[in-house]
């Protein structure tokens, strides 16, 4: 019963409060890695420099095809998630994102924060320098079944 | 008289519920990873992109937008990075049903202090308001649906087109 008096009280709120208003951003230009963010922040697949670069590419491709969020890591740490890339509004397994797993870019667009997170739109991808971070140098395949796929 | 209405509920809600433990009353299975605490709590599903630009669509992207879940008590929104199977897929497929609902959720947060981060969840099952609650499953059949031409044995990622032309790429030393 309390339950569904919280839960009545929930969607009383919700009709009541409609949808909130959009926040200002701020416009970046930022450099950095396109990431698989659920890897990257969970360590299900290893620390959080195995989980980067070509070693883990294959993994970045089929978690971005798979609908996780994808994130641009910056060398300082930083992590934006990536909500629209130009035209493309399908962040959750979109073709444009996939196209840029694990590849290094310097991405114009517009920031927004929200409760402890970056999220980031962006206008344009000004450089893709193709995957420079090339870490199955030292990690191998990040996990070792991503590649070579079996027969 | 709305404001006043909507300040009353929120307070009224949050007292007493700022120090919620979300892992109360949590049936989420711990899936034995490190850093991982259950978590279950009501929230409003959104989408990032409407919730932070105004650019909204009308069923959240149906699946192909990130989407979140503005947690009732507090007003957070934690990203719903995850879904409830073990094969590299995320929670926008099975979220986007509920699109601006609200919604009781169960599953499992991040919650490490040697890499801190915020709000990142694994989301297990889902229970819109008078519904039935559903393990957050969809997004293999939803990937079959779609790929109707990749249909076979196997599983979804290694028979994946698109992700099959970017890997032949790459072996075959054309690509990145």
């Amino acid at each position: 019963m309390r339950n569904q008096i919280a839960m009545l009280a929930a969607v009383i709120m919700v009709t009541l409060a409609g949808p909130a208003p959009a926040s200002e951003g701020t416009r970046i230009q930022v450099t950095g890695e396109i990431i698989d963010t659920w890897c990257y922040y969970s360590g299900v697949m290893g620390g959080p420099n195995a989980v980067v670069g070509s070693a883990h590419h294959t993994c970045a491709l089929w978690c971005s095809a798979g609908g996780i969020p994808v994130g641009l890591l910056t060398e300082d740490g930083t992590v934006y998630m990536i909500l629209k890339i130009a035209q493309d509004t399908n962040s959750a397994g979109g073709d444009t994102q996939l196209s840029l797993a694990a590849h290094t870019v310097t991405a114009d667009g517009m920031l927004y924060e929200r409760d402890g997170q970056n999220y980031i739109i962006v206008n344009e991808v000004v450089a893709d320098l193709g995957i420079q971070n090339t870490t199955h140098e030292d990690y191998g395949t990040v996990p070792p079944f991503s590649f070579p796929e079996p027969e | 008289m709305r404001n006043l209405i909507i300040g009353a509920a929120l307070s009224a809600i949050s007292t007493g519920v700022s120090a919620q433990d979300f892992s109360e009353g949590s049936e989420a299975k711990t899936w034995n990873l490190y850093a991982k605490v259950p978590a279950t709590f009501e929230a409003t599903v959104v989408g990032f992109l409407c919730e932070l630009t105004g650019e909204c669509a009308a069923d959240c992207g149906s699946g192909r937008h990130q989407l979140g879940l503005k947690r009732i008590v507090d007003d957070v929104i934690v990203q719903a990075m995850k879904n409830n199977q073990p094969a590299f897929s995320g929670a926008a497929t099975d979220l986007a049903p509920n699109c601006n609902q609200v919604v009781q959720v169960d599953g499992l947060m991040i919650k490490d202090e040697d890499f801190p981060v915020n709000n990142i969840y694994l989301v297990q099952t889902i229970q819109p308001v008078g519904g039935e609650k559903a393990k957050a499953n969809q997004f293999t059949r939803k990937w079959a649906e779609r790929h109707p031409d990749a249909a076979g044995k196997g599983l979804w990622f290694r028979r994946d087109p698109r992700i099959n032309e970017i890997t032949s790429r790459r072996i075959s030393g054309s690509g990145t």
